[in-house]
């Protein structure tokens, strides 16, 4: 399956269409999106009622809409949906003691919200789908995607994620021991050598084909697993490029989820220190910190990479060789674990 | 690739396993009730088709290992995926195999603790243990971290729709060959949440629900676990094959947030594409398992699309009036009635229908009926957010 074209918002200027030029330092453990200016997107009345992952995920996706005109499937992936509405809909429970309370915030806040909306907003009465897999619902979107296509039921899908910082979130997630407790620089952050990561947000979206025409990148697989023993990390990543015929050495460039948590970085090390010890690596979390579903935005970084954008210094661990293969390995919290095989379109490419 | 059911599982306010909740069916008893458990000012006031146990209750009744941060969601989930697996003989190795999926769907996840929720969210207290549970997917990845699950994982949020499409996944995942197996279905708690979600639009009534009556009010809110147990052909050939997954249609209404176009947009596309992908003339449909929630909007347009779709509407019912709607438990939950359908080759009626809707010229089956061919089963979910799916299920 073929990319055609990519949109993001995130904490770095990416909503204007530039590339990773110039990049935004942050301290602390809050990374938020520097969100676009709507108007002429979004209507204001819209808006007003919008939640934050909502008004991302549009802003987001109805570009690549607009350009596509009609597409034949909407697949989502995002682990909490609208935590904003929700924790406005507690309030109103708590509040006004289960009384009259006013449902836009409950019907906003169900995480297939922003996939019903994007088809509300083209009349889009095709395929429709949210995956809510925690640290796999992207790689699950990209499989459902992968599915369609194979079976010949869509030419073209728009797919992508959406998360959110909320007080919710971030709260239960700092309760959960998820963030640094120090503030830090994010030139710093991988570095850090202490347990916890910083909370990052954003919505990347993809135009995809099954054709290669105007194509900017093909995805060529994904792969998961969740619970792996350390002793079986290798093999999983090994399995995975030789049932696309590949060896490690086919791969030129490795895009990783180091976050700069102590505790789960070292899954990094093991996958690499054995298979990728010559090849391109980039980092990518130091730019738009951790959250479920940032591996959406390492896809986005992958396709910059293999049109050839010059990466930004920040994201480069080592870099020699052409970038062409590109293999993108996330983990959520160490518990599940997600690949991802980019290449440039060309043909005779893998 | 022929994609087979080979196991079945539930606990729903019919009863805790698929043999308690077959002779409710049969006997025509609802599980509508006062609330005895949810935490909520409306327990009293509205029906709730509840799982008859406390959540402690249903904690001591799943044999695993470390029982910390699971809530009422977990329990159901974890009570019906060991029915489904044991009634499909699965051994532990085979749950394991990097071939064998499993896909399953929530709406409400851990917020069944809403109050634990909100106590957490607004930083009230220094630690708890339900940090990781609030999250659609924490069921699923207790039972993957619990049945060492290897293969293709993964959590569905559709709203209503959820679980159905768990099921397509699973299916769809088999006629790949990426897996030779997928366990598939969903689970859904009463929560306060969504109980004031539901509330707020105005959707609930305060009777026991008449889904397809003329005077219907609203849907009655219900909690369930569903599972089934997909294989392909290979691996099954010598295991007692209960229904065969034919096709399943997933469409979206694009019409409004919560409520279906009156014209039936999604719910006809949707129908038309099970029947395609099933390879089968829509003739050959011998009941349908409706979405058929009770609200004034949902029965109207569902009866739309039916007419839309056949020149003879075949016998059509909804079994929410028995269970409530249990939202991202329904769709594998109705897969289940839908297939004890064909297993017993009989059909379970719409509970409570006085007077049917007019100006269809048909009405739902209005009670139990045995000995009737049912070879091909179509089942609807529909969800908020303009998501539809239908799934067809045969004896073939």
């Amino acid at each position: 399956m073929y990319i055609i074209k990519t949109s993001s918002i995130s904490p770095q200027e990416t909503s204007s269409g530039l590339s990773l030029d110039e990049i935004k330092p942050y301290t602390g453990n809050k990374y938020c999106a520097i969100e676009p200016n709507y108007t002429g997107l979004i209507r204001p009345a819209q808006l007003r009622r919008m939640g934050k992952s909502i008004r991302m995920g549009m802003g987001a996706g109805l570009p690549i809409l607009k350009e596509a005109g009609q597409v034949d499937g909407i697949i989502l992936g995002s682990s909490e949906g609208g935590l904003e509405d929700c924790i406005k809909f507690l309030n109103q429970i708590v509040k006004y003691n289960e009384g009259a309370l006013t449902p836009t915030n409950f019907a906003q806040s169900t995480p297939n919200a922003l996939a019903g909306n994007l088809a509300l907003s083209g009349r889009i009465k095709a395929y429709n789908m949210t995956h809510v897999h925690r640290g796999l619902a992207v790689e699950n979107a990209l499989l459902d995607a992968i599915l369609l296509f194979e079976e010949q039921k869509a030419e073209s899908i728009l797919l992508g994620n959406v998360e959110e910082i909320s007080e919710y979130n971030f709260n239960i997630e700092k309760l959960a021991g998820q963030f640094k407790a120090d503030e830090i620089c994010s030139n710093d952050l991988l570095s850090s050598q202490t347990p916890g990561t910083v909370c990052g947000e954003g919505s990347s979206m993809f135009l995809l084909s099954s054709k290669p025409q105007n194509a900017m990148a093909k995805l060529v697989d994904v792969g998961q697993v969740c619970y792996p023993k350390k002793s079986e990390i290798v093999e999983f990543v090994k399995a995975f490029l030789k049932s696309n015929n590949l060896a490690p050495q086919d791969i030129d460039s490795v895009v990783i989820g180091k976050n700069g948590d102590h505790r789960t970085d070292f899954w990094y090390d093991l996958v690499c220190d054995e298979l990728f010890t010559s090849q391109n690596l980039y980092s990518y979390k130091n730019l738009v910190g951790e959250y479920a579903t940032v591996s959406a935005f390492a896809l986005y970084f992958a396709c910059e990479l293999v049109t050839g954008k010059r990466p930004p210094k920040e994201t480069i661990l080592r870099q020699g060789s052409e970038i062409q293969n590109v293999l993108i390995y996330n983990h959520y919290r160490g518990d599940q674990h997600g690949l991802m095989l980019v290449t440039k379109p060309m043909p005779g490419a893998i | 690739m022929n994609v087979y059911v080979t196991g079945l599982g539930c606990v729903s306010p019919l009863g805790l396993n698929l043999e308690e909740n077959l002779s409710q069916l049969r006997a025509e008893r609802d599980g509508l009730v006062k609330s005895k458990y949810l935490e909520s000012r409306y327990k009293d006031e509205k029906f709730f088709g509840e799982v008859n146990l406390s959540t402690p209750a249903l904690l001591q009744s799943i044999r695993i290992a470390s029982k910390k941060g699971l809530t009422r969601t977990d329990a159901l989930a974890f009570m019906a995926f060991e029915e489904a697996i044991l009634h499909a003989g699965l051994a532990e190795s085979e749950i394991s195999e990097s071939s064998t999926a499993f896909i399953s769907a929530s709406t409400v996840g851990g917020m069944c603790l809403t109050d634990e929720l909100y106590k957490d969210s607004t930083l009230q207290r220094p630690y708890s243990e339900y940090a990781n549970a609030y999250n659609c997917s924490a069921h699923t990845l207790r039972i993957v971290k619990e049945y060492e699950i290897k293969g293709i994982t993964n959590t569905i949020n559709t709203a209503c729709s959820s679980s159905a499409n768990a099921i397509m996944t699973g299916m769809k995942l088999i006629r790949s060959g990426r897996v030779k197996r997928a366990i598939v279905g969903g689970v859904d708690s009463l929560a306060k949440y969504t109980v004031n979600g539901f509330n707020a639009l105005q959707i609930l009534t305060d009777k026991k629900c008449t889904p397809f009556d003329v005077d219907r009010e609203g849907l009655n809110l219900g909690e369930a676990a569903a599972y089934l147990v997909l294989e392909a052909d290979d691996v099954c050939q010598s295991k007692t094959k209960y229904a065969k997954v034919l096709g399943a249609g997933n469409t979206n209404d694009a019409y409004h947030t919560s409520s279906m176009s009156d014209t039936a947009d999604g719910v006809t596309a949707c129908i038309l594409e099970a029947i395609s992908d099933s390879c089968i003339a829509k003739q050959e449909i011998d009941y349908i398992n409706a979405h058929g929630t009770g609200t004034p909007n949902n029965d109207l347009v569902e009866l739309t699309g039916f007419s839309n779709v056949f020149e003879t509407i075949p016998p059509y019912s909804s079994t929410k009036s028995y269970t409530g709607h249990t939202l991202g438990a329904a769709g594998a939950l109705e897969a289940i009635y839908s297939i004890l359908s064909i297993i017993h080759n009989e059909v379970y009626p719409s509970l409570r229908v006085t007077k049917p809707i007019p100006n269809f010229n048909t009405r739902p089956v209005a009670q139990y009926t045995k000995n009737t061919d049912v070879n091909t089963v179509l089942s609807n979910s529909y969800g908020f957010g303009g998501n539809c799916t239908s799934l067809i299920f045969s004896d073939r």
